[in-house]
């Protein structure tokens, strides 16, 4: 007999959560997969905390998730599913508040400022009031790529930031606006489900290394970022999109937060 | 349609979802396409002998065309998961078998256990769909020969599907395809009159 009884530890106290296991595998982000000699398996996120093998004994130490909610954001949807906009057409943008994707609260809208951005010239925009969000009506835009953003001031300055694209084909590169912290897109492009994307943090518009990153989509039923990564020594990071529609990227250094939505349908 | 959709974005349309098994049928779909310099089928250029009926065939026959209907997807009911797509224009045929150790991985295990629940807790429903995705990731970047085995096989591909002529059955009346008709003493009957009295099927 070789298997061992594996216990977790949930806040001081001891509790079986399988038994007969033989096998552990320790896997990415406290991830530990258990399986039995019944063929029973659970991963369950936890730290291993004690073998005891002469009495067959494995003690866990849950890993709760840490979800980091300092203050809400804001970020920017489109009001389409199509990944972009056609030339005429209105277009029409969503400004949210809340945390990974889901929205709480309505965003104070008197107080945010909205800024369209062209070729490199910046114009102001409205923004109405509605009953969950607020509301960005561009009008009919031409052919080719607009970035929106918003500003809200305040104990902790929150930029939401959207590239729309108008019509179809432009994948030429895009230039930062000039947030104080910005993320960019690396290589702007018709980005899809099954690829991956690159994106570049900017801070006062140089990269900003070794800052985390959290990436979620729309939809997702993870209640944090299911994506978080640190940004390699050019600012960078990459994720591979898994899921359709659009996501949201989230960083925050010091007492500023910055989202880019990445606009998309497949 | 703006733009013509691509071979994922095909299979899961057709398929209803994602899952390992239709993301190892994309993975084969195109490298297929690729090997045999193909493009999607139009009128049985191309035909897919597969020898199970997992997702896997749903992703071959949305991105290759090579569908139940048109006569150019046979179906060999052994159970294993290999694929052998040919090309009648380039006289080619190249075979894939699936690694038997591609989908062992810890993640598989789990991601079919939650697949055959019935009903999901809201934290296995968030497990399940990061599992989807580590998968998802894992498949679409893994090297070919990590998950299947292939080879250029001498192409023995079956003539272009023949459309037979179409009689009543003598008992029920409704059209059969003549080649499936069974003669008896009732007359010409079609496989089900001729189970439902009980005769031997000969089919």
């Amino acid at each position: 007999m070789c298997e061992a009884n594996v216990y977790i530890n949930r806040e001081g106290r001891e509790e079986i959560l399988m038994e007969k296991v033989d096998r552990i595998i320790p896997g990415e982000d406290n991830n530990i997969f258990l399986e039995s000699i019944f063929g029973e398996r659970k991963i369950v996120q936890a730290r291993i905390r004690e073998m005891e093998l002469v009495h067959h004994r494995v003690v866990l130490e849950e890993v709760k998730q840490e979800i980091i909610t300092p203050d809400k954001e804001i970020w920017l949807e489109p009001e389409t599913d199509h990944g972009h906009f056609h030339e005429g057409e209105e277009v029409r943008l969503k400004v949210f508040q809340g945390y990974n994707m889901r929205a709480e609260g309505k965003p104070a809208c008197p107080e945010l400022k909205a800024f369209a951005v062209v070729d490199g010239e910046a114009r102001q925009i409205d923004i109405a009031e509605k009953e969950d969000c607020g509301e960005i009506n561009l009008g009919s835009e031409v052919d080719g790529l607009v970035q929106v953003y918003v500003r809200e001031s305040g104990k902790i300055d929150n930029y939401a930031k959207i590239v729309v694209e108008v019509g179809h084909h432009h994948h030429r590169g895009l230039q930062a606006i000039g947030l104080p912290l910005e993320i960019i897109p690396c290589d702007y492009s018709h980005a899809r489900m099954g690829e991956s994307y690159e994106v570049q943090v900017l801070k006062e518009g140089k990269p900003l290394p070794g800052v985390l990153v959290r990436a979620t989509f729309a939809g997702t039923h993870n209640r944090d970022y299911p994506h978080k990564l640190n940004t390699n020594d050019e600012g960078k990071v990459k994720i591979f999109l898994t899921a359709r529609g659009n996501y949201l990227f989230s960083v925050n250094d010091g007492e500023i937060r910055s989202t880019y939505t990445l606009m998309k349908s497949f | 349609m703006c733009k013509d959709m691509p071979p994922l974005e095909l299979a899961i349309q057709f398929h209803g979802h994602i899952c390992p098994g239709l993301l190892m049928g994309v993975r084969v779909a195109e490298f297929a396409q690729e090997y045999l310099g193909v493009g999607r089928d139009y009128d049985e250029e191309l035909v897919a002998i597969v020898e199970t009926d997992s997702c896997a065939v749903d992703a071959i026959q949305a991105i290759l065309g090579c569908t139940f209907g048109k006569g150019n997807l046979i179906f060999k009911d052994y159970g294993k998961s290999v694929f052998t797509i040919g090309s009648r224009e380039k006289s080619k045929a190249v075979r894939f078998s699936q690694n038997i150790d591609a989908l062992a991985k810890p993640q598989f295990k789990r991601f079919r256990e939650l697949n055959q629940k019935t009903s999901l807790s809201s934290d296995e429903v968030a497990e399940k769909e990061n599992l989807v995705g580590e998968l998802f990731e894992k498949i679409m970047t893994a090297s070919f020969e990590e998950l299947f085995k292939w080879r250029e096989v001498p192409y023995e591909i079956p003539a272009k599907a023949r459309i037979h002529k179409t009689i009543p059955c003598a008992l029920c009346g409704e059209g059969v395809m003549e080649t499936r008709v069974i003669i008896s003493e009732r007359g010409k009957l079609c496989p089900s009159c001729q189970a439902e009295i009980g005769g031997e099927l000969n089919v």
